[in-house]
């Protein structure tokens, strides 16, 4: 018992404590500007991280070689099965079918992928393995994708390929394959900068845009961040106005509870607290609050990657290194979209963004990392 | 570590994952520097500029107060109920107006008197006006407002405010003096591209409300408005408070403004009182006038059409924009010049009953003549022959220059606006705009005041002022206004010569009703100017005076004058389409010298 309390990952549990704080500040910030009942959001937080902790600990204290080999694949299917339910008798929030019942299946599909992976990728080598691989994350991913939810699409894909790589599952094709897609990406990018360029001949735009294979909203986005200047009003506008909220933070922030662009409403309140919710904590705490934050996020992500590195088994590893990206990615993209680095996606910010699936789903994934920590001695 | 642990494949995968952790999370904390550290300045600008108005607010304007301290333009305190549109918002634009139109609808039920407010009021409200209040309703009584008061909890987002509206508690006493002010009607800053908003306050439209416009408005405060990304105000602060504008006072005399007022009741006219000593207008009346009360806030629309189609010409400030033909009031100048020219005070000319030059002929007052008469006589009867007849001998030249000196064809400088300057004619004059030579007989005529000779009410007024004192001074409302004193180049004797005329002018002559039983010592000449010809041929009627308080020895006849000219006063008063000035006007200038100097 001693042990495993020495084994115990406290450095990551306190910066995921003061995540939860954070988080739960910054949604009673966010929720200032809405009505009413947003008022006691954070509460609400509050009640879905006690949630989040008892799962936490309970998933701590489980070997996760047990929830590896016995439950994933049921975890899994389930998901697969959520995900099909979503699509045929979901509700509609903001365009899109996420929310069956009272969470979204999504979110849950995100950590099922993690869990299943870790229990397959053990098994199975070369390109076979890494098509079974592929076709285990592809399934629930196009899935999700016809939500449409393509913000959580992508932040899987990291913790996918960052999995595929710590198994060492077909290694050199899967670096032809970033290669490729990266390439695939610039050229995206290359497409959409030449068709939307100031001055462009509207057919040459016609004809270059149906070559690129996004919807017309995202090729608007991708324009908003190679333009960001050529339309503040209207595509642009959340944009401008997440990086006046967050600029106008200067070094140390305008307080608690006087994120000015988020109270007057010229950041929207219908992603001020999810989405954009990075705005509102810059806004308020400045520099040294999102210094802060990175830091707390560097400390979660690294210490899940040295839990990764220390696991007992490959599984383990897995599990540490999936959740690990899978918080790394979504926080990545979210900050770096609020700050104009990459091009708008609807993805929350881990523990800060208000969202009880996800919150749960988070917790949980950590609760398996540090299960890992736990049991890393144990024989399997 | 145990030796005998077998090797999990991955370890340095992990060490790449972790390396581009880092590499990610260093070029957010880069990218957040130069965002929050490096652009703080234009991004807090940024959104400051989309979340801040700026609204100028008017301070006080300023009370204009008569030389007795009577109080002739006041604030007084006003009851409106406004809303302010935040309260009323909708999800679109259409809904929130017509939220608004049926909240005012309640408000006005309640409170008990219809709005005059139409949708399309509430739309440019909406578009050009947001952060600001809406008046809804203006000038409660106060059972109005106890009805709102009791029941204003069903009225969220109404208030009733307390605003100050300019009031002229003398009503039309002066009202061409005083002017009146009118709501600002200018969107924006009204020039300064800074400011946002503007308070509708109180401008002034005419008199001296828009000639001491800044002056009474005071220093403009400034309120900061914190916005939303809809354009309601959230909060409010005053940056810069307004500084209340400072009283005017005048030289005006309210007892001989409304005496002045009272004799030009019912006929077309104008009469200026003037203190000789210094310049300061005592009285300034033109009839028929108005009440400046109707202006404010605004002018009703039936009120302004029978205002301004009037043929009368109520708005009109005759005393100082009316331009009439002086008629026998220019003699006294005529006189002076002829004496400057040589003429002697003592020589006799002969009058006929008219007087004759080529094919013109100017008939005098007394149709079978004068017989002979010298200048103070002629002035005391007003003989035209014999002002035409030295007018030769001053040549055209001397008599414009004469007429110059005295301040004629150009502005007094009045503190007052719209002062038209008169004409004082000449050969260049007349034939830039009547396109023809100047004649011989134009002399004549220009010496007995008719002709192409124009003056404004004011001018005599300072005519008369610069023949009692020998100085012209500029004359002004305003009490402590700068004036000016320009001694009148003539010798002493020569002016008293054409002052003992114009003294027999009110004792025996053609004024004996201007100043008769004053207890004053009166200098006058009366004027009947004809204008006109044929059907519409009519007779402009003038006396001018000049008076100072005087003792009189023991027969009560004989005035003894004193050296200390304090409170003396000069009028010049036309009545237009009169009898005569001897027996229209002076009998009324009479009256307003008696209001100041009693009778004896």
């Amino acid at each position: 018992m001693k042990d495993k309390l020495l084994n115990f990952n406290w450095l990551m549990f306190a910066a995921m404590i003061a995540l939860v704080a954070l988080g739960t500040m910054s949604i009673r910030s966010a929720g200032l500007a809405r009505e009413t009942i947003f008022h006691g959001m954070w509460i609400n937080n509050l009640v879905s991280a006690s949630l989040g902790l008892a799962i936490y600990f309970a998933l701590a204290a489980v070997d996760y070689r047990v929830i590896v080999r016995y439950a994933s694949p049921f975890v899994y299917g389930a998901s697969l099965f959520f995900l099909v339910a979503v699509l045929l008798v979901g509700s509609t929030v903001y365009g899109g079918k996420r929310w069956l019942w009272f969470f979204q299946p999504s979110e849950v599909a995100k950590l099922a992928v993690i869990v299943f992976l870790a229990w397959m990728l053990p098994f199975v080598s070369g390109f076979k393995g890494f098509f079974l691989a592929g076709l285990a994350a592809g399934v629930p991913a196009l899935l999700i994708l016809a939500e449409p939810d393509l913000g959580t699409t992508l932040a899987l894909v990291p913790a996918v390929i960052a999995m595929v790589l710590v198994a060492g599952v077909w290694s050199r094709g899967l670096v032809v394959l970033l290669g490729a897609g990266l390439v695939a990406m610039a050229a995206v990018l290359g497409a959409v900068h030449e068709a939307e360029k100031p001055g462009q001949d509207p057919e040459r735009r016609a004809k270059i845009l149906k070559c690129v294979p996004l919807r017309p909203h995202q090729v608007k986005r991708v324009k908003t961040f190679l333009f960001a200047e050529s339309d503040p009003m209207g595509a642009g506008y959340n944009l401008r106005q997440a990086m006046i909220a967050i600029g106008s933070g200067g070094l140390r922030g305008k307080g608690f509870g006087h994120a000015e662009t988020n109270r007057l409403k010229y950041l929207p309140p219908s992603v001020s607290m999810n989405d954009f919710i990075f705005c509102v904590y810059a806004e308020e705490t400045g520099f040294v609050g999102s210094l802060s934050l990175l830091a707390l996020f560097a400390t979660l992500c690294l210490t899940g990657v040295w839990s990764a590195f220390r696991a007992g088994d490959l599984a383990g590893r897995l599990i540490a290194i999936g959740v690990s990206t899978l918080i790394f990615a979504h926080m990545y993209i979210n900050i770096a979209m609020s700050i104009g680095l990459v091009p708008i996606t609807g993805l929350p910010l881990p523990f800060i963004s208000s969202g009880r699936t996800f919150l749960l789903i988070v917790m949980a994934g950590l609760g398996l990392t540090q299960s890992v920590n736990l049991h890393r001695n144990e024989e399997t | 570590m145990a030796d005998d642990e077998v090797v999990i494949p991955g370890g340095y995968a992990c060490l790449v994952v972790a390396s581009v952790f880092a590499a990610g999370l260093l070029a957010l904390a880069v990218r957040l520097k130069a965002v929050q550290i490096d652009s703080v300045a234009t991004l807090a600008y940024s959104g400051e500029k989309q979340s801040v108005r700026l609204v100028r607010t008017d301070g006080i304007r300023g009370r204009i107060i008569a030389s007795g301290g009577e109080v002739l333009a006041d604030n007084r305190p006003v009851r409106s109920i406004v809303l302010d549109a935040a309260s009323f918002q909708k999800r679109s634009w259409g809904a929130t107006a017509t939220n608004i139109m049926e909240s005012i609808a309640r408000a006005c039920e309640i409170v008990g008197r219809p709005s005059s407010l139409s949708e399309r009021d509430i739309a440019r409200h909406l578009h050009q006006r947001l952060a600001r209040p809406l008046s809804v309703l203006r000038d409660l009584t106060d059972d109005e407002v106890a009805r709102f008061s009791e029941r204003s909890d069903e009225l969220p987002g109404f208030t009733c405010i307390e605003t100050l509206d300019r009031w002229y508690p003398r009503g039309s006493l002066a009202a061409h003096i005083l002017g009146y002010v009118g709501r600002d009607r200018v969107e924006g800053g009204g020039g300064d591209e800074k400011i946002n908003y503007r308070d509708f306050g109180m401008h002034g439209r005419s008199g001296l409300e828009i000639f001491y416009d800044s002056f009474l408005r005071g220093v403009p405060g400034e309120k900061k408005l914190i916005v939303d990304a809809r354009g309601f105000a959230c909060r409010e602060m005053t940056t810069v408070e307004p500084k209340p504008g400072p009283d005017l006072v005048l030289s005006l005399d309210v007892d001989l403004q409304d005496e002045a007022e009272r004799q030009l009741a019912g006929v077309r006219g104008a009469a200026v009182a003037i203190d000789p000593l210094n310049g300061g207008i005592l009285a300034i009346a033109s009839s028929p006038g108005f009440n400046p009360n109707d202006f404010v806030p605004t002018l009703r629309a039936d009120l302004y059409e029978s205002l301004s189609k009037d043929p009368a010409k109520p708005l009109l400030n005759r005393a100082v924009t009316g331009s009439y033909a002086p008629g026998s009031t220019f003699k006294p100048i005529t006189a002076l010049a002829a004496l400057a020219a040589g003429v002697s005070p003592y020589e006799e000319h002969e009058c006929v009953g008219y007087f004759k030059l080529g094919g013109m002929r100017i008939r005098c007052s007394r149709t079978w003549g004068h017989g002979y008469l010298d200048m103070p006589h002629a002035l005391k009867e007003s003989c035209n022959p014999f002002f035409c007849d030295v007018s030769l001998r001053v040549g055209t030249n001397g008599l414009v220059a004469a007429a110059k000196k005295f301040g004629l064809g150009s502005r007094t400088g009045i503190d007052l606006p719209g002062e038209t300057a008169g004409v004082v004619p000449d050969a260049a004059w007349k034939r830039e705009h009547w396109h023809e030579p100047w004649y011989p007989g134009d002399l004549p005529q220009m010496s007995i005041g008719q002709g192409m000779l124009l003056a404004t009410p004011l001018q005599m007024a300072r005519v008369a002022a610069a023949l009692g004192t020998g100085y012209l001074v500029t004359p002004h409302v305003k009490a402590d206004a700068p004036s000016a004193k320009l001694p009148i180049p003539w010798p002493k004797d020569d002016i008293d010569h054409v002052r003992r005329g114009m003294r027999l002018v009110v004792t025996e002559g053609t004024g004996r009703r201007g100043a008769s039983n004053l207890n004053a010592y009166v200098l006058g000449k009366t004027g009947t100017a004809e204008v006109g010809a044929g059907a519409s041929r009519r007779k402009n009627t003038w006396f001018i005076a000049y008076a100072e308080p005087c003792d009189f020895a023991q027969n009560g006849e004989t005035p003894l004058r004193r050296k200390d000219k304090t409170g003396s006063v000069a009028v010049a008063m036309v009545v237009e389409n009169g009898e005569s000035g001897g027996g229209t006007t002076a009998p009324r200038v009479r009256e307003i010298l008696r209001r100041r100097f009693g009778e004896r």
